[in-house]
């Protein structure tokens, strides 16, 4: 009893000591990964423009744009002035002082809300002096959601009541009523928008008149992309792996020169396919002119299907060789004694590929194909440098567009929903592959590792 | 199994090593043709070779601020992950614990994030913290594909090191953080090295977070800087692929070097996992 007890409080401090060297790796994982995945999916909900002054942050309040406010109180002076010197206008003067009165009480109201004074004085120093005011901070004041609904009550109340005194079009009155819509607009509501961008995005998928909307395009130059290049990836690499699975003089000088296209940034061989693409003074470019297969040179990079056959090829060229090196890999944990076998019972070299070779390579085959289709449909390095997703955009991929929608377009809203677009995309992805792989034979995987 | 590779068999691998190469070789000889040639000639040799564009690469440009950049950022990213991964790996492959196969799923999961997944909310966190435009800035974004590769590469080489080791080591009345440190750690060396190298790889072509994050030209990597290259009325092939040249030369040595280590690398993460 004695020593199991003993063993048993022995495992647990095993167990302590394990939690305590793999917390480290957990926090960070937490903080610089799954974090920023979640902050991607909040940030996909809201209105957030990084170049727009009132939508850069993301905020769950209603705020008051006090110098807009501010500034409007100048010109509501002017115009109750011009109101009162004008004969017709002022017919009823207690009908005015009322509009007055109530349009005076949304500032005094505004005035009263917590932490507004302070920042009004100074936001109108700076006014009184000619100075704009470039601290957010001072300019926007966070007010609640009741007083921003009574404050467009009262400022749509003012504004019905000037267009009724309103006797022809741009007297004062109506003036009066047209500076309401800056005060209205002084209101900035929250920029949370639940699932409007993915709205926005899905009619992207859809064909409207006839054309298939920019979502939809990029979505099917990701897949056409991912499919073409990732399956002759596989075949190619299959086929040498298989004439490579023997032994022959120069094997390392082989596995070396396989190496170095994997080796190398993809950016760097996607210049180097550019200079070798171009129209002018690229070698494959001419060598494809004269053997007759493109009628001009300048056509890889200018037209779609030259540009989507530029992309395919380079990527291709620079991941064949990883894979044939996988799978070689896997080839050689296939034992000899197999084959041996088959040999005796009379089996052709076919059926010994098919019934020994492929089933014995699945997993392999699968796992390699998993990770090359997740590379593949997050495609970004190689088209940005190659083509840059033109001509037009008809090249580009869904990373592409999520790219430019952030940092051209610096719409961090609606680029976030296509980042995670792209993200349900890949988990979808991994999910057909375990599936393919047999969800047993991934855990088996992951407790054989453990 | 043929014993005697036959000679279609060496005409195909000529084939083969051609397709690959071929294109590094143009390269390297459009770097050190003359201006004038590269716009004339399509030989594919050249009998007037200058180091002009070599020069060009580093006056034109910083690219030598370039090569630096990266190779603290590479550097920093790959001993910040192996430390971090060296205990947890460690754990993972040689003490018991519950939650050992979520944790290698969770990890393996976060390796294949596409990296445009988590740009927006990093690039709003580094910005608000002044972190733009400096080392530590590319070194943050850059842990969250290598802490996981280094995690999943380091758990399978610690789990090929006998246990019986480890076993000995704790009848001598070891903890395991003593068993760790003198008995494992030595025999993992060249498990971390290997990992070590393809973390620095993949950090050293990461694109992406380089060109959104280090807009500053002082504080390019030279993934980035190598895009920079254009002028305005022609493309300079010249000074492009000189710098191709410079970029891809340090790789070739390291393949050359440590190939059987990252083949074994390689195929452990994606044959044996």
């Amino acid at each position: 009893m004695k020593r199991v007890k003993y063993r048993s409080i022995d495992e647990r401090n095993e167990a302590i000591t394990a939690y305590l060297m793999i917390l480290p790796a957990v926090l960070i994982i937490a903080l610089v990964a799954l974090w920023p995945v979640l902050n991607s999916f909040w940030i996909s909900m809201f209105d957030l423009r990084l170049n727009h002054p009132s939508k850069n942050k993301v905020t769950l309040e209603y705020k008051i744009d006090l110098e807009k406010f501010a500034d409007t109180q100048y010109y509501i002076k002017s115009i109750f002035r011009q109101l009162r010197a004008s004969e017709e206008l002022n017919s009823d003067p207690q009908k005015v002082d009322a509009i007055q009165a109530e349009i005076n009480s949304i500032k005094e109201e505004l005035i009263k809300q917590p932490g507004i004074e302070e920042k009004y004085t100074q936001v109108e120093t700076l006014l009184d002096n000619m100075k704009p005011v470039n601290d957010d901070e001072l300019r926007f004041a966070v007010i609640s959601h009741d007083f921003a609904e009574k404050y467009l009550e009262k400022v749509a109340n003012v504004r019905a009541s000037l267009e009724a005194l309103s006797l022809k079009k741009d007297d004062a009155a109506s003036q009066g009523a047209s500076l309401m819509e800056e005060l209205r607009t002084s209101i900035l509501e929250p920029n949370y928008i639940g699932l409007k961008n993915y709205a926005h995005f899905f009619n992207e998928l859809k064909v409207k008149d006839g054309k298939l909307g920019r979502l939809g395009k990029t979505l099917l130059n990701t897949l056409f992309i991912t499919v073409v290049s990732v399956g002759f990836e596989l075949l190619l690499g299959l086929m040498i792996a298989l004439i490579i699975n023997r032994p022959y003089k120069g094997r390392g000088l082989t596995r070396a020169a396989v190496l170095v296209p994997w080796a190398i940034p993809t950016v760097v061989s996607a210049r180097m396919w550019l200079s070798l693409y171009d129209g002018q003074t690229g070698i494959f470019a001419y060598w494809l002119t004269k053997l007759g297969i493109i009628p001009d040179a300048g056509l890889l990079l200018t037209t779609k299907s030259g540009a989507l056959f530029s992309i395919i090829f380079a990527d291709v060229w620079k991941t064949t060789p990883y894979l044939a090196l996988l799978l070689l890999a896997g080839l050689q944990g296939i034992s000899a004694d197999l084959y041996e076998a088959a040999n005796i019972d009379g089996a052709t070299r076919i059926q010994q590929f098919f019934k020994i070779t492929l089933p014995l390579l699945k997993p392999t085959i699968v796992v390699s194909l998993l990770f090359r289709t997740l590379d593949a449909f997050r495609i970004f390095d190689l088209i940005f440098v190659l083509t840059g997703g033109g001509p037009g955009n008809s090249t580009e991929s869904i990373s592409i567009y999520a790219y430019v929608t952030m940092f051209s377009q610096m719409d961090f809203g609606k680029g976030s929903t296509l980042s995670i677009m792209v993200f349900l995309c890949v988990t979808l992805i991994s999910i057909f592959y375990i599936k393919l792989l047999g969800a047993d034979v991934m855990g088996n995987r992951l407790e054989e590792r453990g | 199994m043929k014993k005697n590779p036959s000679v279609g068999f060496y005409i195909f691998l000529a084939i083969f090593l051609i397709f690959i190469l071929f294109p590094f070789y143009y390269v390297f000889l459009t770097s050190i043709r003359k201006p004038s040639e590269i716009y004339s000639s399509f030989k594919i040799y050249t009998l007037d070779p200058t180091i002009q564009s070599y020069i060009h690469a580093f006056t034109w440009r910083p690219f030598g601020r370039y090569l630096y950049n990266s190779f603290i950022i590479a550097g920093g990213t790959t001993l910040l992950s192996i430390i971090i991964a060296s205990f947890a790996s460690y754990a993972t492959a040689r003490l018991k614990f519950r939650g050992k196969s979520i944790l290698l799923g969770v990890v393996l999961g976060v390796s294949m994030f596409p990296q445009i997944a988590i740009i927006s909310p990093m690039y709003i966190f580094l910005r608000d913290m002044g972190l733009r435009n400096t080392h530590m800035g590319l070194i943050i974004p850059y842990i969250t594909f290598s802490l996981p590769l280094a995690i999943w590469y380091l758990t399978t080489f610690f789990k090929d090191i006998p246990f019986s080791l480890e076993e000995a080591a704790k009848i001598d009345g070891a903890s395991p953080f003593q068993a760790f440190f003198l008995v494992i750690a030595p025999l993992a060396a060249p498990g971390v090295f290997t990992t070590a190298i393809l973390v620095f790889i993949g950090a050293w072509n990461e694109y992406l977070f380089a060109y959104t994050l280090n807009t500053d030209d002082y504080m390019r990597t030279v993934t980035v800087g190598i895009t920079m290259f254009n002028s305005q009325y022609t493309v300079p092939w010249g000074e492009i692929s000189a710098a191709a040249v410079i970029v891809t030369v340090p790789l070739v040595i390291m393949v050359l070097l440590f190939q059987k280590r990252i083949v074994s690398g390689l195929t452990s993460g994606a044959v044996k996992g």
